[in-house]
């Protein structure tokens, strides 16, 4: 199991009220799955998501990547050696070109020079972007857009991906497409992808879909 | 390594702009308001340095060159005799009045030495001869009468010096003194006989050449201890007195100081305000940045090297246009001196100044959740 999470337990405090989100999740996936995380707004999925990715830390509970605990201590080691991230909103650099969002994220975690630049290449070529390298996000569409966020992620060797509503500022026909790249790409590569989205569209590129309501998984 | 502290900061061509400019305006003002004081504080000591003499005799609290005081000329006798003085001479300066062809009274600053080829003095004779200066009723005018007098002079022309006709045989230039007064040259005993009342039997200042390998401090104190009631000092310490009695008398020193006080906080607010701006309207960059693994150590490194571009870009255009203003400043009949090492200084402070600005930043850097990257 490349990737689990223990009696995941969340709660926020706000002002004197504490509230549960997250009441014991008991969650894991393999390299080369792809789970489709689904669930009401306010469920709790971007909450989950975020503790799964080591940018949250759990009230109660563990994460564990790779059979190792995630802890508090060395998150953001962790974020740049086993993890990729796609988010609702692409989050680009505006005043990168899509090449260089992707050389820039590699160079964060550690890789530079011509292996940034050859691996940018590769995942951008994957992504069907070659002749957009040097477009700036404002140039590209929300299709193009994601599919740069998806090589941003793929770029490195990060075993886990995890895409948080992917489609959601997409068109159905343009989500779609990216959905099913991204599904072909992470079995290509032997990821574990896990996608939080309220799109029913994701059910046809998953392998196992999980449901949470009232802070648990059903 | 992709360099999304400069296209970022790039890509914001306007604030970028402002920045800069922020910089540039600190710089300009800095670079002027000093180069100001250093330029009339040159013209405070000018005539001191180019003398060139290894001391000055003057009377007791003289304080400056330009406030000069009399006292009997034969005292250059007794210092002439003194051990390890190769030479001693009497110099008069004093402030008169001088008629012009308009019909209008102008001030003068008088110089009146006995052998002015001997001290090379004044140092840049565009016209004339120094050695007929002691031929008779005649006068050196130093060029930038033209200016501050409103009217060209010739070589030839008369000119009422108190009341005497004198003929100007000479020119100089670069000859000036913090009062801004033109400076006339003539004869030691010429300008005694101009100012009687004051000036028969009396000098102003004794100029003193020592020989090779004497001993300064004991020539000082025989001086001192011959002429109880003179002063004397070194070249370099009466030019200093010289300019500090106008840094401290005009509260020159306090303007400049104040003025460059305020171009590093102009400075230091506009680059603050405008790169915590960006900050703030970057955050979800940042907090990418942290999501994909980075720590506050990458964010932190790119405001620094957008805060030093600010620097360096800021600084090149604010010295352009200090270098700009420099005939401007010229045509005003002042003079704008910046030499290497302010050059140097005013890079580093800009440099460190916007570091310093940049910092305010760090602490919203700090906070930044990379939580909010999920966030719409
Ligand atoms: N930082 C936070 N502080 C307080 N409440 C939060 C915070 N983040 C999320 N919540 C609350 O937790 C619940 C779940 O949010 P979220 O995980 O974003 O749900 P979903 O992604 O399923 O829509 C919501 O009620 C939300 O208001
Ligand atoms: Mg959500």
């Amino acid at each position: 199991m490349i990737l689990e999470a223990k009696e995941i337990r969340k709660s926020f405090t706000e002002g004197k009220e504490s509230f549960d989100v997250l009441r014991g999740i008991d969650f894991g996936v393999e390299r080369g799955e792809i789970v489709s995380l689904e669930g009401p707004s306010g469920s709790g999925k971007t909450t989950f998501l975020s503790i799964l990715g080591c940018i949250l830390t759990p009230t109660k509970g563990d994460v564990l990547i790779d059979g190792e605990v995630a802890n508090a201590k060395k998150l953001n080691d962790i974020r740049k050696r086993s993890l990729g991230f796609v988010f609702q909103q692409f989050n680009l650099f505006p005043s990168l070109t899509a090449l260089e969002n992707i050389e820039y994220a590699l160079n964060v975690k550690g890789i530079r020079g011509r292996e940034a630049r050859l691996e940018a290449e590769r995942v951008i070529e994957a992504v069907g972007l070659g002749d957009r390298q040097a477009f700036l996000p404002r140039d590209l569409s929300g299709g193009q857009k994601q599919r740069v966020a998806i090589a941003r992620a793929l770029a490195g060797k990060a075993p886990i991906l995890l895409a948080d509503e992917p489609t959601a500022n997409l068109d159905s026909v343009v989500g779609t497409q990216v959905l099913e790249l991204f599904r072909a790409l992470a079995k290509k590569e032997n990821r574990a992808l896990v996608i939080v989205t309220h799109d029913p569209k994701v059910r046809a590129v998953a392998d196992r879909v999980v449901k949470i309501q009232d802070g648990r998984l059903s | 390594m992709v360099d999304l502290a400069t296209k970022s900061l790039l890509h914001d061509k306007l604030r970028f702009l402002i920045t800069v400019s922020g910089v540039a305006f600190a710089v300009t003002l800095v670079f002027v308001q000093v180069g100001l004081f250093l330029g009339l504080m040159d013209n405070a000591s000018l005539t001191i340095e180019h003398l060139n003499a290894d001391l000055w005799i003057t009377s007791h609290d003289t304080k400056n060159i330009d406030f000069a005081h009399t006292f009997p000329e034969t005292h250059v006798k007794r210092v002439r005799a003194i051990p390890g003085v190769a030479s001693a001479d009497n110099l008069i300066v004093w402030f008169m009045n001088i008629s012009l062809p308009t019909g209008s009274v102008e001030g003068t600053e008088v110089y009146a030495l006995e052998d002015f080829t001997k001290w090379n003095f004044p140092w840049n004779v565009t016209g004339g001869n120094l050695e007929d200066l002691r031929r008779g009723n005649y006068m050196f005018l130093d060029s930038s009468a033209e200016h501050r007098y409103g009217g060209p002079f010739a070589i030839g022309d008369y000119r009422e010096v108190i009341g005497r006709r004198l003929k100007i045989i000479g020119r100089s230039t670069e000859a000036k003194s913090f009062t801004t007064t033109p400076l006339t040259f003539m004869n030691f005993t010429l300008a005694q006989s101009l100012v009687p009342s004051e000036l028969r039997g009396n000098t102003t200042y004794i100029l003193v050449k020592l020989e090779p390998g004497a001993n300064v401090e004991q020539v000082k104190a025989e001086i001192r201890r011959r002429l109880p009631y003179n002063d004397v000092y070194t070249g370099k310490e009466w030019a200093a007195r010289s300019r500090n009695y106008w840094v401290e008398s005009t509260g020159l020193g306090l303007n400049m100081y104040l003025t460059v006080f305020l171009g590093c906080l102009v400075g230091i607010v506009v680059v603050a305000q405008t790169l915590y701006t960006s900050t703030m309207e970057h955050i979800k960059e940042f907090g990418t940045v942290k999501a994909i693994g980075g720590g506050n150590a990458d964010i932190y490194s790119i405001l620094a090297k957008q805060a030093t571009i600010a620097a360096v870009l800021g600084f090149g255009l604010g010295a352009l246009m200090a270098y700009a203003m420099r005939p401007l400043i010229y045509k005003i009949d002042l003079k704008l001196v910046i030499p290497t090492p302010l050059f140097a200084y005013v890079f580093a402070g800009s440099v460190v100044l916007c570091l310093a600005a940049s910092m305010i930043s760090f602490r919203k850097v700090a906070s930044i959740d990379p939580a909010l990257v999920f966030r719409n």
